[in-house]
């Protein structure tokens, strides 16, 4: 044979190695096997089933799995992600639709590695590359508060995945490059309480997957921990040095935040927060406060600036140069006379913790997604329980006029420059 | 005809009638009905003129119970004409008789039966006067829109009856027989006639009234009934535009302006140059049944049977009902009025005659010297910001006198100073026999106050501002059978041995006064959740226990019709969802309810649904049945409601549920699937109230549901979602 | 006190008010148009509803200086008592209403619906009235009120 025939022969078997190790190498990654069906019904002592009760309200498990109030953990509620619209999965014991027949392998598999029971790839809009790191115990008493549900009967409805994203395997990808199963390990230089806290806050309450920037394929930004991320097409602001919170955040302001979504004259929570807190204000105090310690040994790295929040009052007419002065006056004007009558001195009896605007950390974000979605739906209680509302304004202000408010009050209430493309932000978060 | 067949019918009729009088809500033969005894001029209830034109005078208001339309219906159809013939004045201290309060489900009782009796003689009255006109006898004339007609043709129109004070007679205690022919309004569902304006926008409510030169005001309450006024800088509020005074007396403030939204913009910053100092007077207990157990009462026993059994099970449960808010959905308003010394108050009191007695004492002046006027408000359920808003109207007419003032509560005021429907605790003790009966039944109810309504100038709010406040009287209960606080506190059933005690709590903690039902609503849900504990002790149906224990076929025909409607038997539980049942017969004497419900209960939130009701109800000779059933199904979703979310909050200082916010109701969103009412007509009957029937039965028949749902008993209202979670 | 011309119900209205008096002070005090009623002004409560370009609004918290030409509607609009609109003409029939204080905010909120979703399912009517109280429970009746002038529109009943 001649030595060039050989090269090429070799060549073309080389290939066809490297195809079929590759080949293999994806297989392996986006190929999962079924686990068996439970065949016997589980028990469980109480002692589990309230750990896992607490540890379901610290995941926040209802908030994805609970579409309807009255369908606990049924699933069915949409998430909208760039990727496409996935709906959350039926998480009660029903056998047909929920996970009636997961043995606590199949069940631990789903949180650690986002298999499900027969094998098929969940979408990491599951956070499991947070509940990766949670301890086997943690698992098994949330499996036991699982099992321990009423059954019932709903049927996973169908996602609605931009292509090639609907061929779930792919998502054997995402998890080579972002599931990382490293155990978590305390800090010995912090307290307990703040190891308590900094594992719940990664492995359970999974924080960052709100607050820490993805990258372009959607996975956590390592990188930037904490420094800002996004959930519903709300900005959740960063957590750690770079906090837009004008005033700094106190341990006893955290605390009340994360119980009863509200700190006085400092915060209110909205949006997806707003079911964050729901959840913790059910979860065992001493939990919270956990969380609160390690937060706030995050925030408080944001460096003390000087703000608008400093000062108390109204906020201001626009200056007479301003080179934007029709706007700003339409925002000014609007400020008057829609918002100021609660969220200033003037406000009535009612409406008591109506933040001054000045103080609303919304106005400082680097995104203006949180203001625009809180002027547009408000803030209101859960249905059929108390709380403080804000009602929404997207139908009674045009876009016109929601950019002039936004506009206004990012420079007159925060004193911060503007956000760039400001007006096709407002358009983009009013689209139905 | 002759006269023995005549009298024979008159007789027989009477007759009928007469076995209607052993009803203890009718009555007693030989009397007038209520009303009219007070008012027994015909013509005061009934005029006509002579160009045709009839009007009806009541002194019972309007609350959206749709009483205007059933009592036009009452005169039509005596008179056997058509309802839209006839004009209906309500409740004026100027033109209609005084009937009191309209409350406690008793306006067709008395204002329905005073009217039927009027119209009824008014009827003989003209037949006389038609038969001597037209020559002939008077049992030969036909009757027909407005006209007696002789057989001959000749006719004789009402107009042309009445020239002048024909109508002016004693009403006298034998009732009219029944008119002749088929009834025309009684029995159908006539449309409301107040519906058609309120769709299209039509002036309808004391909040629509647009007088000429009308000033508007706001009052700016203190914040908590302990606080006292330390400063007020008035300067500044005075020079806002619009204002025309400001009005401080004692710790009454208020601002009057030209303009609605300038009045509210001054009230505001009125609000803010005061200084209060808001002590913490309100005790913290760490729930309802601590704070109403610790308040003094005076105990009073309303049943005392038999004798305490001692052999068989003992079975014993408290349950308690936090303060709740009648919360209108339109704060209350009124315009008032000073001219020439005398006073004008449109208002929409319940009880426009006991609001100028009081409104007499807090100006002191003669009562003749003011004039009430009932216009239509919001539903009220009960002692509501009314009257006292028509107080701080009459208060601040006297301070601006000429022009019509125009108060109108904020929705903080009306949250925040309503007085309120009563904390109570209900402790129910029952010794179960071996048979399967209650052998004996112990029940204590504690309660503050659930009538402080004006009278006296001492029950309206702003007199308790004043510099020189007035003190609210001493309250008193009303005695039983009608029951304040021990409304439905004996039970209905057959209990051979039984011991009820009423402990009145004169003091509060917070102003309370009539809410809808009043103490029947804690009573029914206490007694009815018991009866149900009790069955499942005794391993009996729930449904079938309760007949064990009734006697009354009355109420034994409810109870089987809403059972039957609910599809009771057979009932199979699918998962999560669970049946409750409930019956009363409200004050045992008014109309009987029985209700089923099914419920779904999610734990894990909290939420209970009511997924759908079957009820029954004799509410005796119905008039309107499309109106009963409203008042039903309008009682079962509101005490649904008060059920499932309701409670006043506190703390030491003040009042916390000042807004929707902070006290929600229910929304759309946790309607039932189907709520339907299913009527007993019992013609020849009185007419008994069913506006309050539904409420304590609908709490019980949900409390039965979550327990058959999901195991917890729940004895403390509301059952809200925090509850639910935590239990 | 400035003056603003408004568009309500079809006709051009000018009114001299102050910028921050809210829409439903304005349609009452200055229009003496009842429907919209006072229920909290905190919009918590859609007593006060009647539609702006098309979609429900809370006239209490709409400053009437934020309105410009935006063509507002009231119960007015609909119909009167003697010629009722479809959904009023429902209302009427179903007697869904008990003291009625809330019932021209409720068929305000309703026609936005049907204008928008002509066939809604009952679960979308009961999703969209939820913003709107009523304290009597009338709601059983409502709901019907306005799936009975649905599918009289959807007939080819006439607005």
């Amino acid at each position: 044979m001649n030595h060039t025939r050989r090269k090429r022969h070799t060549r073309w078997w080389l290939l066809l190695a490297a195809i079929v190790v590759l080949t293999g190498i994806a297989f392996a990654i986006m190929w999962r096997p079924a686990l068996a069906p439970l065949t016997t019904a589980p028990s469980f002592d109480n002692a589990r089933i309230e750990r896992g009760a607490n540890l379901a309200h610290l995941g926040m498990c209802a908030s994805c799995h609970t579409a309807d109030l009255s369908r606990p953990f049924a699933g069915g509620k949409p998430m909208e992600t760039p990727f496409g619209t996935v709906h959350s999965t039926n998480i009660t014991p029903d056998r047909d639709t929920g996970i009636g027949a997961w043995s606590p392998e199949a069940f631990t598999r789903a949180m650690r590695e986002g298999v499900a029971r027969d094998g098929h790839l969940l979408y990491p809009a599951f956070p499991y590359n947070h509940y990766v790191r949670m301890t086997q115990d943690d698992i098994d008493d949330l499996y036991a508060y699982f099992m321990t549900r009423p059954a019932i009967a709903a049927p996973a409805r169908d996602n609605d995945m931009t292509f090639p994203f609907g061929f779930r395997p792919l998502v054997g990808f995402w998890n080579v490059l972002y599931l990382d199963d490293t155990p978590w390990r305390p800090d010995p230089q912090q307290s307990a309480e703040w190891n308590r806290g900094a594992y719940l806050a990664d492995a359970v309450a999974h924080c960052a997957a709100c607050h820490t920037p993805r990258t372009k394929l959607g996975g956590p930004d390592l990188k930037r921990q904490l420094d800002g991320g996004e959930a519903e097409d709300w900005y959740a602001p960063a957590l750690n040095r770079n906090s837009p919170s004008p005033l700094p955040w106190t341990r006893e302001q955290l605390q009340a935040y994360l119980r009863t979504g509200m700190a006085e004259d400092h915060a209110v929570a909205g949006g997806p927060m707003q079911d964050v807190v729901m959840h913790l204000a059910q979860a065992d105090e001493a939990d919270v406060a956990a969380l609160a310690a390690w937060t706030h040994s995050h925030l408080s790295q944001a460096p003390l600036r000087a703000t608008p929040a400093q000062r108390d009052g109204p906020l201001p007419a626009p200056a007479l140069d301003d080179p934007d002065l029709p706007r700003m006056r339409l925002g000014y004007a609007l400020y008057t006379n829609s918002c100021a009558r609660c969220h200033d001195v003037g406000r009535a009896p009612s409406s008591g913790t109506a933040l001054p605007l000045q103080k609303a950390i919304a106005l400082y974000d680097p995104d203006p997604r949180s203001l625009i979605h809180i002027v547009d739906s408000g803030i209101l209680p859960p249905d059929g329980e108390a709380g403080r509302w804000m009602p929404g304004f997207k139908a009674i202000l045009s876009d016109e006029q929601a950019g002039a408010l936004a506009a206004y009050l990012r420079k007159y209430g925060a004193g911060e420059p503007a956000w760039p493309q400001l007006d096709q932000q407002v358009s983009k978060a009013r689209a139905p | 005809m002759s006269a023995d067949t005549g009298r024979r019918r008159f007789l027989a009729a009477g007759g009928a009638l007469t076995l209607s009088f052993a009803m203890p809500a009718w009555s007693a033969p030989g009397e007038l009905p209520k009303s009219l005894d007070k008012t027994p001029w015909l013509d005061a209830w009934i005029r006509i003129e002579a160009d045709e034109r009839i009007t009806v005078f009541t002194g019972k208001a309007e609350l959206g119970q749709g009483i205007k339309t059933a009592l036009l219906q009452v005169v039509a159809d005596e008179l056997r004409i058509a309802p839209s013939r006839l004009t209906l004045v309500t409740a004026d201290t100027a033109r209609t008789p005084d009937e009191g309060m309209t409350a406690g489900s008793n306006s067709m009782k008395d204002s329905g039966a005073a009217l039927r009796h009027a119209a009824g003689q008014v009827r003989m009255r003209l037949g006389e006067l038609a038969a001597a006109r037209l020559g002939v006898p008077a049992a030969s004339l036909a009757l027909k829109d407005g006209a007696f007609i002789a057989a001959n043709g000749s006719r004789a129109s009402f107009g042309q009856l009445v020239t002048g004070q024909e109508l002016h007679l004693r009403a006298t205690p034998q009732p009219a027989p029944p008119a002749p022919g088929p009834k025309t309004a009684i029995g159908h569902s006539l449309p409301r006639v107040d519906i058609p304006a309120k769709v299209a926008g039509g002036p309808a409510y004391v909040q629509d009234l647009r007088l000429p030169n009308m000033v508007h005001a706001r009052v700016v309450r203190p914040p908590s009934q302990a606080a006292t006024l330390t400063g007020l800088d008035a300067a500044a509020v005075m020079r806002l535009p619009g204002v025309l005074k400001v009005v401080r007396d004692g710790r009454f403030l208020a601002v009057i302006a030209e303009g609605e939204y300038r009045a509210v913009k001054a009230a505001a910053a009125l609000a803010r140059a005061a200084r209060w100092d808001t002590p913490a007077a309100l005790p913290v207990y760490p729930d309802v049944k601590a704070l109403v157990m610790a308040q003094p009462a005076e105990p009073t026993t309303i049943l005392a049977r038999g004798a305490r059994v001692q052999e068989g099970t003992h079975f014993k449960a408290t349950y308690t009902r936090p303060f709740q808010l009648h919360a209108s959905i339109g704060p209350s308003c009124a315009v008032a009025q000073l001219v020439e010394k005398r006073y004008t108050v449109w208002t929409h009191s319940q009880g426009v005659f006991p609001l100028r007695g009081a409104l007499a004492e807090l100006l002191a002046v003669k009562e003749e010297a003011i004039r009430c006027i009932h216009v239509e408000g919001s539903g009220c359920y009960g002692h509501n910001g009314a009257d006292d808003v028509a107080a701080d109207a009459a208060l601040l007419a006297r301070a601006f006198p000429g022009r019509p003032v125009r108060v109108q509560w904020m929705r903080e005021d009306e949250h925040g100073w309503e007085p309120f429907g009563a904390a109570m605790v209900a402790q129910v003790a029952a010794t179960l026999g071996p048979d399967g009966r209650i052998a004996d039944w112990q029940y204590d109810v504690f309660t503050p106050p659930h009538n402080t309504r004006p009278g006296k100038a001492g029950n309206l709010l702003p007199a308790t501002h004043l510099a020189k406040p007035f003190t609210p009287p001493v309250p008193t209960p009303s005695p039983q059978p009608e029951g304040s606080g021990d409304r439905n506190a004996i039970p209905y059933y057959r209990l051979p041995n039984a011991r009820v005690t009423h402990h009145f709590q004169p003091k509060a903690v917070l102003r309370t006064s009539a809410m809808r039902g009043l103490g029947a609503y804690c009573n029914v849900f206490a007694i009815e959740s018991f009866m149900d504990e009790l069955a499942r002790a005794a391993r009996v149906d729930p449904v079938a226990f309760r007949l064990r224990h009734l006697e009354d076929p009355r109420a034994i025909d409810v109870v089987k019709l809403a059972a039957a409607k609910f599809g009771w038997d057979g009932y199979k539980r699918p998962s999560r969802r669970g049946r409750g049942f409930a019956f009363a017969r409200y004050k045992n004497l008014a109309s009987y309810c029985a209700l089923a419900v099914e419920v779904e209960v999610a734990r894990e939130s909290g939420l209970v649904r009511v997924t759908r009701v079957s009820s029954a109800v004799d509410c005796g000779e119905i008039v309107n049945p499309d109106g009963v059933r409203n008042q039903i199904e309008g009682g079962i979703v509101q005490s649904a409601s008060w059920t499932l979310l309701e409670q006043v909050r506190f703390d030491a200082a003040r009042v916390l549920t000042v807004d929707w916010a902070s006290y929600p109701i229910l929304r759309f969103g946790q309607m039932p699937e189907q709520i339907d009412v299913h009527l007993i007509d019992r013609p020849g009957q009185p007419f008994l109230g069913t506006g309050e029937a539904a409420q304590g039965p609908a709490a019980a028949a949900v409390a039965n549901a979550v327990f058959d749902a999901c195991g917890l008993r729940m004895r403390d209202l509301p059952l809200d979602r925090a509850r639910v979670r935590k239990a | 006190m400035t003056t603003y011309r408004l568009q309500v119900n079809g006709k051009p209205h000018a009114v001299n008010t102050d910028p921050d008096t809210p829409l439903l002070y304005v349609l009452r005090d200055d229009l003496a148009l009842n429907g919209a009623k006072f229920g909290c002004g905190l919009g918590q409560c859609g007593s006060c509803t009647v539609i702006m370009d098309g979609k429900p609004v809370m006239s209490c918290l709409v400053p009437v200086s934020a309105v410009g030409a935006r063509a507002v509607r009231t119960v007015e609009g609909l119909g009167s008592s003697d010629k009722p609109g479809v959904l009023q003409q429902a209302f009427i029939d179903e007697q869904a209403a008990q003291c009625g204080y809330c019932i021209a905010g409720m068929i305000m909120q309703a026609t936005a619906l049907l204008e928008k979703t002509p066939a809604p399912t009952d679960a979308q009517i009961r999703a969209h009235m939820s913003p709107n109280l009523c304290r009597c429970g009338t709601h059983m009746r409502i709901l019907r009120a306005v799936r009975r002038a649905a599918d009289r529109l959807a007939a080819g009943g006439k607005r």
